[in-house]
């Protein structure tokens, strides 16, 4: 792809643009579908693009003796972090920046927001932050270790380190989730943890701890570190789809090549969109746990079945590609 | 997950839509007998003050007003009526179950909606 | 982790009113707490001496909004033993089905807050929106959601009309329906279980050392119930069970809270349906002749007490009121210490609390240097060298 291609693919579509634009869809199907479920009426189509708007104008607050040059930077860096993860998450078809290895660049990215929170939490200078950040490094120990053994699980049955590669492979031997039906669950269950979300919410746990590491981010840091996290639920739910539903394919050929890629992009857009539904359903259907129950859970329910999937991956060769 | 209740609550909930009443394109039910808006019927008073003694919330002035009001059958002439203090009203309804004349002169509406800059408006 | 002071309070998501825990915690284990109940403290006690019998009783119902016929009825029970005036029965009825249609609302409402307390929003949503039902039967019974102004002194002030009756039926019957699907979910749904089971554990002893009432101490074991030990209003007439529960944990409370809602629409619907004739009050005196009552209630958080003094006029000399939500701090205090931060609003939550009944004026001292606490007998030698000095008891 020519340079000015990539850089189009990047900033506009499916790139920053699309990402955001998509981003602040999800939170609305999340709420809205959340809200339903609980008999509300939830909020309209745009309400999250109007909360960031409307937080981009409140007053941003620096805490005395916080430093507020760090705390901006690691915004950023969370932001770009999660932003460029989506690069090579495949959306069309393969993303043109694939390389072999890419998978594992993603997920490096993808951990950086959960210690770039705790450093939020640690900075902020509140005893909610620290407890709520000392919380959400806890928690990733906890369920880091299952998730990436079970996202290993689609590489290792299609024999390529790049997500894209990944996907390309589901459309010959058939979608992961059907070989690997453990993987496939264990990964939702990390993706929610990872995102912080109920029941593992406990970072932010706003009974128990105001907010955590939210707790001092006020106007445009709290509309940055939302959009982040926003960001990070297209990212993880692309990634799930990609790994396990076989990413931007449908299960035919299609002709011409533009149609493809229309068709693709549905896929794409159907699965990640029914990810969000069941982690929203998870979301509306449970309390938040304490450290020390999601400590026993993580380690010998979710570590356990990553391990038996891994297993079966490497005995039975996976079923795909191998 | 045993039983299985909770999804079917969430997904009972989704089929039967939100519980919300959509105010004010969709009108609230008010019951006989609620305790709204106090209202007073000036051709009714005899001034006794029975009210504002009453009242606990002392949100009821007497104020001078001279009218000719019929009372089982005659006329006589009152000296003075009510006015209230609309936002210090908490609605109790003893003003309404003191008062001695028929109709009341002084009762709880069921107008529930309302609101006002001024936090010292009377209702005369 | 070295020794942290966590502010809970006097502002927290987790507290619906002001309250102040100074949490000591080592990590995530809370160490000790420090009370502070003086946030809501309003003078009501010293306000009903200056107010007769008339103005009175709208002044005690806002005391708390979720418990108000609680606090009215328990005074006018007190005022009216003082007068020896015996409530008609049909007043008594109503009183009663209000009373237990305000447990209802108050336990609907209470397991929406504890679901909220473990971030199960969704529970605390669906029991909320079905309070809304109680709360419409209740302001078509009395013309208000909240504050319903039923109790006058010499029997009550609405009566309840056939249409109401057939209508309190209805929701009656969807009520009991919906109560028994929570009763379901709450032993099902595994994140409920795991948060509020073996958390805030009391066992009979320490219940009844600590002074517990209410679901808390029938939760515990102990079946103190005022509706059977001291019978008030109708609850002689009408026959229900009293419902406990063994465990003593956040738990069994909620079962205490449950079974205690199914009863309640057993109660109300008796009570409509048996509803006897006649006047809704007799007059009473103006005035209260010299007496010291101890008025009892059963609100939905517990015995509520109410120590009237009377002394020939028409106020009270004094009025003291104990609610449930006192005698419940000291148990939550000591059932908290060891826990995990996590645990503390899902206990606090548990004994139900109320602030507004609750609050306990705090002195500050013009030096400022600190505060401290009196043991019990301390407090009782305290209290008896008062009332030598200033009343020659």
């Amino acid at each position: 792809m020519d340079p000015l291609g990539i850089v189009a693919y990047g900033l506009l579509f499916p790139g920053l643009v699309f990402l955001i634009g998509y981003a602040l869809f999800f939170e609305f199907v999340d709420r809205k579908l959340a809200a339903r479920f609980q008999s509300r009426v939830g909020p309209p189509l745009l309400q999250p693009f109007a909360d960031l708007v409307k937080l981009l104008s409140k007053e941003d607050v620096d805490t005395e003796g916080s430093d507020a040059t760090a705390i901006r930077a690691i915004l950023i860096l969370a932001f770009a972090a999660v932003a460029t993860a989506f690069l090579y998450v495949p959306v069309l078809g393969p993303s043109p920046l694939a390389f072999q290895g890419d998978l594992v660049v993603v997920l490096y990215l993808f951990t950086l927001p959960t210690i770039l929170l705790f450093l939020l939490g640690w900075l902020s200078r509140n005893v909610f932050g620290t407890i709520g950040g000392t919380r959400a490094l806890t928690q990733l120990f906890i369920y880091e270790v299952p998730l990436f053994l079970v996202l290993l699980g689609p590489a290792i049955a299609a024999q390529s380190w790049s997500l894209s590669g990944i996907a390309e492979a589901q459309r010959a031997s058939g979608w992961a989730v059907v070989a690997q039906p453990i993987g496939f669950l264990v990964a939702l269950i990390g993706l929610q943890a990872k995102l912080e979300r109920a029941p593992f919410d406990l970072p932010e746990a706003d009974t128990e701890l105001v907010a955590g590491p939210w707790t001092e981010l006020t106007g445009r840091k709290l509309a940055m570190m939302r959009l982040t996290m926003d960001l990070a639920l297209v990212v993880g739910s692309g990634l799930v789809a990609a790994l396990f539903l076989g990413g931007p394919s449908v299960p035919w050929v299609v002709e011409p090549a533009w149609l493809a890629a229309a068709a693709g992009f549905a896929a794409f857009l159907g699965k990640t969109l029914g990810i969000l539904v069941v982690l929203a359903t998870i979301r509306s259907a449970m309390g938040r746990i304490r450290m020390d129950q999601l400590d026993a859970f993580g380690w010998t329910v979710l570590t356990g079945a990553g391990i038996l999937q891994i297993g079966l991956v490497l005995v039975l060769g996976g079923g795909g590609g191998g | 997950m045993r039983g299985g209740a909770v999804l079917r609550e969430l997904l009972a909930s989704l089929w039967k839509g939100p519980a919300t009443v959509r105010y004010p394109a969709e009108r609230v039910p008010v019951p006989t007998g609620f305790r709204g808006r106090i209202a007073i019927r000036d051709d009714a008073c005899i001034g006794c003050s029975k009210c504002a003694l009453v009242c606990p919330t002392e949100c009821i002035d007497m104020v001078p007003s001279e009218r000719e009001v019929p009372v089982k059958g005659r006329t006589i002439v009152r000296k003075k009526k009510p006015e209230v203090h609309l936002f210090a009203c908490i609605r109790c309804g003893l003003c309404e179950e003191y008062c001695p004349t028929d109709p009341k002169a002084i009762y709880l509406t069921e107008a529930f909606a309302g609101a006002g800059p001024d936090k010292e408006v009377v209702v005369r | 982790m070295a020794e942290i002071v966590v502010p809970i309070g006097p502002q927290h998501p987790a507290l619906k009113e002001p309250v102040n825990f100074r949490v000591i915690a080592d990590g995530e284990t809370i160490v000790r707490l420090e009370l502070d109940i003086s946030y809501n403290h309003r003078g009501i006690e010293k306000a009903a001496e200056t107010r007769d019998f008339v103005h009175a009783v709208p002044l005690l119902e806002r005391i708390c909004g979720i418990c108000s016929h609680s606090h009215t009825t328990a005074f006018v029970q007190g005022i009216e033993e003082a007068m020896r005036v015996r409530v008609p029965p049909r007043a008594r009825y109503i009183r009663t089905a209000v009373a237990e249609l305000e447990r209802l609302h108050s336990h609907l409402l209470w397991l929406g807050v504890a679901a909220h307390e473990i971030g199960f929003n969704t529970l605390f949503m669906w029991t909320w929106r079905d309070r809304e039902v109680v709360q419409d039967l209740l302001e078509a019974i009395s013309g208000n959601r909240v504050n319903y102004g039923v109790n006058e002194v010499g029997g009550v002030r609405v009566d309840v009309p056939e249409r109401v009756v057939a209508r309190a039926m209805k929701d009656l019957s969807f009520l009991g329906r919906r109560i028994e699907r929570y009763g379901t979910l709450v032993r099902e749904e595994p994140t409920t279980l795991v948060r509020f089971r073996g958390v805030g554990r009391l066992t009979p002893d320490a219940a009844l050392a600590l002074g517990t009432v209410g679901p808390t101490a029938r939760a515990s074991g102990v079946p103190y119930d005022v509706r059977k030990d001291d019978p008030y209003a109708a609850y002689d007439d009408i026959p229900f069970r009293v419902v406990t529960q063994t465990a003593g944990d956040v738990f069994a409370r909620t079962l205490v809270r449950i079974g205690e809602m199914a009863e309640s629409v057993g109660i109300v619907r008796r009570s409509l349906l048996d509803l006897p004739g006649g006047p809704l009050k007799v007059t009473s005196p103006r005035v209260a002749p010299r007496a010291e009552i101890l008025s009892r209630y059963e609100a939905p958080r517990g015995e509520l007490v109410h120590f009237i003094r009377t002394n020939n006029t028409d106020k009270v000399e004094r009025l003291d009121v104990r609610t449930p939500t006192l005698a419940n701090w000291t148990s939550v205090v000591s059932s908290l210490r060891g826990h995990p931060l996590a645990d503390l609003p899902v206990v606090v939550a548990a004994i139900d609390p109320c602030l507004s009944c609750t609050s306990r004026i705090a002195i500050a001292r013009p030096d400022g240097t600190g505060t401290t606490s009196m043991t019990w007998d301390e407090l009782r030698d305290h209290g008896k060298r008062y009332y030598r000095a200033t009343e020659g008891l």
